[in-house]
């Protein structure tokens, strides 16, 4: 009955797990890998261990795929066009290779001799919340507290990176006509963080203000 | 390892509480409608059966009946996966309940648990089964190929996961009284006292918050903004119809009700009727029946306070949401968190 | 039959290889984050297993840990990789090879 419930979960894995690679459209390859997770959840229930599977929901499938899911639907993402790979036999050889891979793991599996310790026997706590929470709580500590401040650097760094830097954006353009600065870049002598915006007449102001030369054959940048 | 009698007791307990469950939310939306026309002093439906209590089936069937209007260019398996995965997630918190005490059939000695399945971890259970519920409707707002519905789909959601947050935070100050996280064992905690020590009197602020973070995860007004009628359209389900719209407007209502079975258990003591001991002994089946009917009422207080807000409040704006959710909701929950370790920590013994 | 400790070790190193496949073949660079998560579950899949086998929560423990690194590294890769996409126009990998924008 084990058995037959780790082979379907097993096969369930490896079935999303070859769809995120093969599928082109990198939302389908979000949803195979939020089922990928969902498998390896009902996995870690088998193997007694239901506080990290209900973690493994909450964190992975629940938080940080919506996380990637948005971004994909935010950067609109479109298929991966086909043709011009850097390397023509990328994919063969990628797959022959992984295959060795394998090989040598299913060899050295198969050749050690195997524990025969019963995976979950009845009396044990190993895995329930309170058994997690007493060792981390005063044996690992010090990891604990780290994580904290590993995830508090996490959220200033992802803010600091998505903020639009500077006083204006990489991608301003030139536009004839009136153009606002901030006024930091036309008087040097304000503050630097002094947004007051300052109107400049005409774009040959602008552009001298702003240290573009060529203005007027402003194309995508490359 | 179970025996095959175990299986087919539980699928039978499975079946009934789906039954249950959908008899619920079929005549919580009739009830929604009498009860806001006479709120706004009208009445609601009333002709279909008496005083309209066969208002459901006419629904159900004008569901079924109804042209199913599927988008042209719209992603077709994302569009059908979507409504599935809401409905899925909706339904699948039911089974952590604990809708009684054991009872003993009466004249056999056969008892049998009210509750479908009871494990270490329930609670977190519903807390991830309810981030899994963000994905029907992000999907659903991505599918629709429909500007409306993908800005109906990505404010939803982020308002979603937002919420979360305040939730699964103010939730922490009852595992902290508690002290474990199984559903069952939080209602036995709440039986002393006669039945009356319910957690809401050791921690009123974690209840506010959580009835506030989730009227949020569902969806509702005053927080109901990407699915309004009259903002966007109708959301994230704008381009459903049909049988796929039934789909969604259940798993809504399917939400509420979890929602408010999860407030039952950790806030007002599960099945437990206060003073219900000193007329009948535990473990007999008229004490596990109307145990049971008080935990049903209780959860039909919850569903009513729902329609009353509906009814009362004007929405919110986006940006006043997510401001409400980030800066006054998130410090409030963590301060409830310190609250109840410091009342725990001060009396020990309560 | 039950499922031994080297059943839930070759479906790791599997999930694991594939993780490696995917991460040199994708060209999208969110798809290739996604297959770097996939190895990181493949690891995480060892440490529960072995944590299961030898009756010692600190694998358990271990996982948790690594969920948590995981959830940052999230978020920042996805910071740094919508701030290339607003450079450079393009999701593809082959485009961000130079260090020069």
């Amino acid at each position: 009955m084990l058995a037959l419930l780790f082979i379907l979960f097993a096969g369930l894995a490896i079935g999303c797990g070859l769809a995120v690679v093969a599928q082109r459209n990198p939302l389908y390859s979000a949803i195979s890998l939020i089922g990928v997770f969902i498998s390896l959840a009902c996995l870690y229930v088998m193997l007694a261990a239901p506080f990290i599977a209900a973690v493994q929901v909450i964190v992975y499938a629940g938080a940080i795929m919506v996380l990637v899911v948005f971004v994909i639907m935010l950067l609109n993402v479109e298929q991966e066009e086909r043709g011009r790979p850097r390397l023509k036999f990328l994919v063969p050889t990628a797959v022959a290779l992984s295959a060795i891979l394998i090989a040598e793991v299913a060899f050295i599996l198969v050749s050690v001799q195997e524990f025969r310790v019963n995976p979950t026997s009845p009396p044990s706590n190993v895995g329930l919340t309170h058994s997690i929470g007493t060792q981390l709580f005063t044996r690992y500590l010090l990891p604990f507290e780290i994580t904290s401040i590993l995830l508090l650097m996490a959220i200033v760094g992802a803010m600091t990176l998505a903020r639009r830097g500077g006083l204006l954006s990489p991608n301003a353009r030139v536009v004839p006509g009136a153009q606002v600065l901030p006024l930091s870049m036309v008087d040097p002598n304000a503050e630097p963080d002094d947004l007051r915006p300052v109107e400049a007449d005409s774009s040959d102001e602008a552009a001298r203000t702003l240290g573009i030369t060529d203005f007027r054959n402003q194309s995508k940048r490359d | 390892m179970e025996t095959a009698i175990d299986i087919v007791l539980k699928l039978v307990a499975i079946t009934v509480a789906f039954t249950v469950v959908l008899l619920i939310v079929a005549y919580t939306v009739l009830a929604e409608r009498r009860v806001l026309g006479l709120i706004q002093g009208r009445l609601g439906p009333n002709r279909v059966g008496y005083g309209g209590m066969l208002q459901p089936f006419a629904d159900l069937l004008k569901f079924i009946l109804k042209e199913d209007i599927v988008p042209d260019k719209s992603t077709r398996f994302i569009y059908f996966l979507a409504p599935v995965i809401a409905t899925m997630a909706a339904l699948m918190t039911m089974i952590v309940y604990p809708f009684g005490p054991e009872i003993t059939i009466p004249f056999t000695s056969i008892t049998i648990p009210l509750t479908i399945a009871r494990f270490d971890v329930g609670l977190l259970y519903v807390l991830g089964i309810t981030s899994i519920g963000v994905y029907g409707i992000m999907l659903a707002g991505w599918s629709s190929n429909n500007k409306y519905s993908l800005m109906g789909g990505l404010r939803s959601s982020a308002q979603m996961i937002s919420y979360e947050l305040a939730l699964g935070l103010s939730l922490i100050g009852v595992i902290v009284l508690a002290g474990t996280l199984d559903l069952g064992q939080i209602v036995e905690n709440q039986s002393a006292w006669h039945g009356t020590r319910w957690y809401i009197l050791f921690n009123p602020l974690g209840f506010v918050v959580y009835l506030i973070a989730a009227i949020a995860e569902t969806n509702r007004v005053p927080f109901d903004l990407p699915e309004a009628e009259t903002e966007l359209v109708a959301g994230f389900h704008t381009e459903y119809s049909a049988m796929k719209f039934a789909l969604f407007f259940m798993a809504e209502y399917i939400n509420m009700f979890t929602v408010s079975m999860l407030a039952t258990t950790l806030f007002f003591g599960g099945w437990n009727v206060p003073f219900l001991d000193l007329i009948f002994a535990r473990g007999t089946f008229i004490f596990g029946l109307i145990s049971a009917l008080g935990f049903i009422f209780k959860v039909c207080v919850f569903l009513f306070i729902y329609i009353w807000l509906r009814g009362t409040l004007p929405r919110f704006r986006f940006d006043q949401l997510m401001n409400f959710g980030w800066k006054i909701l998130l410090p409030l929950a963590l301060l409830s968190i310190f609250i109840t370790a410091t009342l725990i920590y001060a009396f020990p013994n309560l | 039959m039950e499922p031994q400790l080297s059943w839930y070790l070759a479906l790791s190193a599997i999930l694991f290889t594939i993780g490696v496949t995917g991460v040199i073949i994708k060209r999208n660079v969110i798809a290739m984050f996604m297959c770097i998560e996939l190895m990181l579950n493949a690891v995480n899949l060892t440490f529960v297993a072995f944590a299961s086998f030898f009756q010692d929560v600190t694998g358990q423990l271990f996982v948790f840990i690594v969920m948590t690194v995981a959830a940052a590294e999230a978020a920042v890769g996805l910071g740094i990789i919508i701030a290339i996409f607003r450079n450079r126009e393009s999701l593809d990998v082959d485009d961000a090879s130079i260090l020069k924008l």
